[in-house]
């Protein structure tokens, strides 16, 4: 499905209004393909009354993430199913399920690739994943946080694992990987929160381990680093200070739409859009917010073909950020993300706790 | 014992009994309404000022009144009324507490574990007046707070006279485990579901002033509580002749009336949106849909049954069928519908279409505005009758 002439575009390498025509165009026959492919689809925007000649941006259709947790949504047939993904779903709810066949599947490790690349280069590095590994992973399910070491994994060799089973740190096998590899640059990777509670909290002081040529990549949200109290920036300085670690890049994504990543400006703290992607703003009516203002975040992406999942709104809150020009001069929309919207306190008289 | 607070009485369990309406305790609810009516409680919260003009004395002595048009046979409270209340009506504990203390029955009330600022003030202003100038009434009122405490609802429920549940089904099949004495009655408000009714060919008539109060009416029934009350209409039946415009207009002035009044909140709208793209792709029976400004959703259903009731929703979305006639509620009429608010239709009529037509639903009819005015006819229940027993002397 994917043509060649997207995957040849650079991630970073398209100007704006370049950019802009070329995005809709593709949305507009992406939206096309999952109107016929997916009749549940087609119903929703037939009810919508959509015109599917659109080439605005801010008119096309979008599902909320949430439906993807209560509906299964497929563009493609059942008996092509290659994998399923699924969210970490939070306390008390359902998961999200993402169905790939080979193609959409390919193409997501594909395009990651062309964005990895130009924070890790061409090469494979050693690599250093805080995490455990998994126990028998099944082979066609897979949950957020497995799912993205999988991804991320392809561009690294040597893999080692930072944690033991009970999450406590192997610093046998640390200091063996480090003793390896550390002298020349190497990957690691993990969720913030893993991040966080190991290396920062766990490592001993005073730089015993150097990190100085790492390159972190971490995701996964800062939820958990709220009620700490740790922000981006003190979360970078603690690492300085532990572990001698500059390179250290968060990015943004959603499970539906795994693979086209937003990652951290180093130089703005910023995430930024690739030849890829794209981003609106929207408050509570879902009108489009101007630049700077908070709101609904609704993220655009030319990969999904197996499922209806290339424009979705999110509940997290973000703003687009374009008051001074960030020094990289890299293409693309910049934006930064506030985290989930505050949950709405139902009154009614439904039950008692 | 664990896990408890008394928030107001103490561990002592009392089964003081009084005739209905005493004098002291409509005294007590008479001091604790003037209490409570004060700019610094009900500057934030206007239930705290709906709680307070229920419970002034003209109000009721009124009620008083009325529950002697029943007969001239003595009656008093039936001993202790254990009281299980919902978590997500702050004010809803008192309503209950009330039922039971204005029969002239002891209370315990169970509050939800949340913390509701409204919770506190009331109990505080209730400890002031039961310290000393309503002392004499002190063992009628216990307010306990507690959770994952399945003991004490034991023991209350072994021990008390009646038990009132409040909640969902679940809660209520949850409480039901406990057993009662064999002569302990039990009254439970469970899940209902709610609908309005409104007479196009009556409300083109109104004039635009009129419409917007009958539109603020609508809103204060269902915006209030979120629209997720028991009582908070969620299928409006349309009727006569006028049913486009009338639906055009209608919804157009709510949905002007929230944008100026409610606090939709980002999630709420995605939320809302979730289930209205839930609905559309999944359900058959969804006709069309409207949408105000993300204010308001409206969906026309295809087809209406007994089964109408599953179509629920939440900060502004509404259902919506045309009809005839009022004939559509023998259709649709199942013990779980609660409240009827209706407009532009005659009273007599209502009436005489109940009593014809003996629907197994159906417990209040009453014009939109009153849709959450809690009294003491509930749920079908007589309250004054229920909790209250009656002395046969010849």
């Amino acid at each position: 499905m994917m043509k060649n002439r997207i995957r040849n575009i650079e991630p970073y390498g398209i100007d704006s209004k370049q950019k802009k025509i070329f995005f809709c165009k593709e949305i507009n026959l992406l939206t096309k393909h999952h109107y016929s492919n997916s009749y549940q689809y087609k119903n929703l925007l037939n009810f919508f009354k959509y015109n599917l000649n659109n080439m605005e941006l801010e008119n096309f259709p979008f599902l909320p993430t949430q439906i993807f947790k209560e509906i299964d949504l497929l563009s493609i047939n059942k008996r092509n199913i290659l994998k399923k993904m699924m969210s970490s779903g939070t306390s008390g709810s359902s998961p999200s399920r993402i169905y790939l066949d080979r193609d959409n599947a390919y193409n997501q490790i594909f395009v990651l690739a062309k964005i990895m690349s130009t924070i890790l280069g061409k090469n494979r590095l050693p690599m250093l994943i805080v995490d455990n590994k998994t126990k028998n992973p099944t082979k066609i399910s897979f949950n957020a946080r497995i799912a993205a070491i999988n991804g991320f994994s392809t561009f690294g060799k040597d893999h080692t694992y930072l944690l033991n089973d009970d999450e406590s740190i192997n610093f046998i096998q640390l200091t063996n990987f480090l003793k390896k590899f550390g002298n020349s640059p190497f990957f690691i990777f993990g969720f913030t929160s893993y991040i966080f509670k190991s290396i920062i909290e766990k490592f001993p002081k005073n730089k015993t381990f150097d990190f100085s040529k790492g390159i972190l990549l971490h995701g996964g949200g800062w939820k958990k680093m709220e009620d700490k109290k740790i922000d981006n920036k003190s979360f970078k300085n603690l690492l300085k200070k532990k572990v001698n670690l500059s390179k250290i890049y968060n990015y943004y994504g959603l499970i539906e739409q795994t693979g086209s990543i937003f990652l951290e400006c180093p130089l703005c703290s910023c995430f930024r859009t690739t030849a890829f992607s794209d981003i609106l703003i929207r408050d509570k009516h879902f009108k489009v917010v101007q630049n700077g203002r908070k709101g609904l975040i609704q993220l655009f992406s030319l990969l999904p073909t197996s499922y209806p999942g290339h424009i979705v709104l999110t509940e997290d809150i973000g703003a687009i950020i374009d008051d001074n020009k960030c020094i990289c001069s890299k293409s693309g929309k910049r934006f930064k993300v506030f985290g989930r919207s505050k949950k709405s306190e139902l009154r009614g008289c439904s039950d008692t706790v | 014992m664990k896990n408890l607070e008394y928030l107001v009485g103490d561990s002592k369990i009392y089964k003081d009994v009084s005739e209905p309406y005493n004098t002291n305790i409509i005294n007590l609810l008479s001091d604790l309404s003037y209490e409570l009516n004060n700019k610094k409680y009900y500057k934030s919260y206007s239930d705290i000022k709906t709680l307070s003009f229920f419970c002034r004395k003209a109000n009721l002595l009124n009620l008083k009144k009325k529950s002697k048009n029943y007969d001239d046979q003595p009656r008093l409270g039936l001993g202790l009324v254990f009281h299980v209340t919902p978590s997500n009506i702050p004010t809803n504990f008192f309503y209950s507490l009330i039922f039971g203390l204005i029969n002239g029955n002891s209370n315990i009330v169970k509050v939800p574990s949340k913390n509701f600022e409204q919770i506190d003030i009331i109990c505080k202003v209730l400890n002031k007046l039961l310290l000393k100038k309503h002392k004499k009434i002190k063992n009628f009122i216990k307010i306990v707070r507690y959770s994952d405490n399945d003991d004490y609802t034991k023991n209350i429920s072994s021990y008390c006279d009646a038990r009132v549940i409040w909640g969902s089904d679940k809660t209520v099949e949850n409480i039901r485990k406990f057993r009662l004495q064999p002569r302990s009655i039990e009254l439970t408000f469970p899940d209902r579901y709610s609908m309005s009714l409104i007479n196009s060919n009556e409300f083109v008539k109104l004039n635009t002033e009129k419409k917007k109060l009958l539109v603020n009416k609508f809103y204060n029934d269902t915006f209030i509580a979120d629209q997720n009350a028991c009582s908070s209409p969620q299928l409006i039946l349309w009727t006569g002749n006028k049913i486009k415009k009338s639906k055009l207009l209608f919804w157009s002035l709510l949905s002007n009336l929230v944008e100026k009044k409610y606090d939709l909140s980002e999630m709420a709208a995605v939320e809302k949106y979730t289930e209205l793209c839930k609905k559309i792709i999944t359900d058959k029976n969804i006709k069309d849909f409207k949408n105000f400004s993300n204010n308001i959703f409206t969906t026309s259903l295809k087809k209406i049954n007994s089964e109408v009731t599953a179509y629920r929703g939440k900060w502004g979305f509404f259902y919506e069928y045309e009809t005839k006639n009022l004939n559509i509620l023998n259709k649709i009429s199942s013990k779980k519908i609660q409240t009827l608010t209706y407009f532009g239709v005659k009273k007599e009529l209502l009436k005489a279409f109940m009593i014809k037509n003996k629907l197994s639903g159906i417990d209040r009819i009453v014009p939109i505005g009153q849709g959450l005015d809690i009294n003491f006819f509930w749920d079908g229940y007589d309250i004054n009758r229920v909790l209250t027993r009656v002395i046969d002397i010849k």
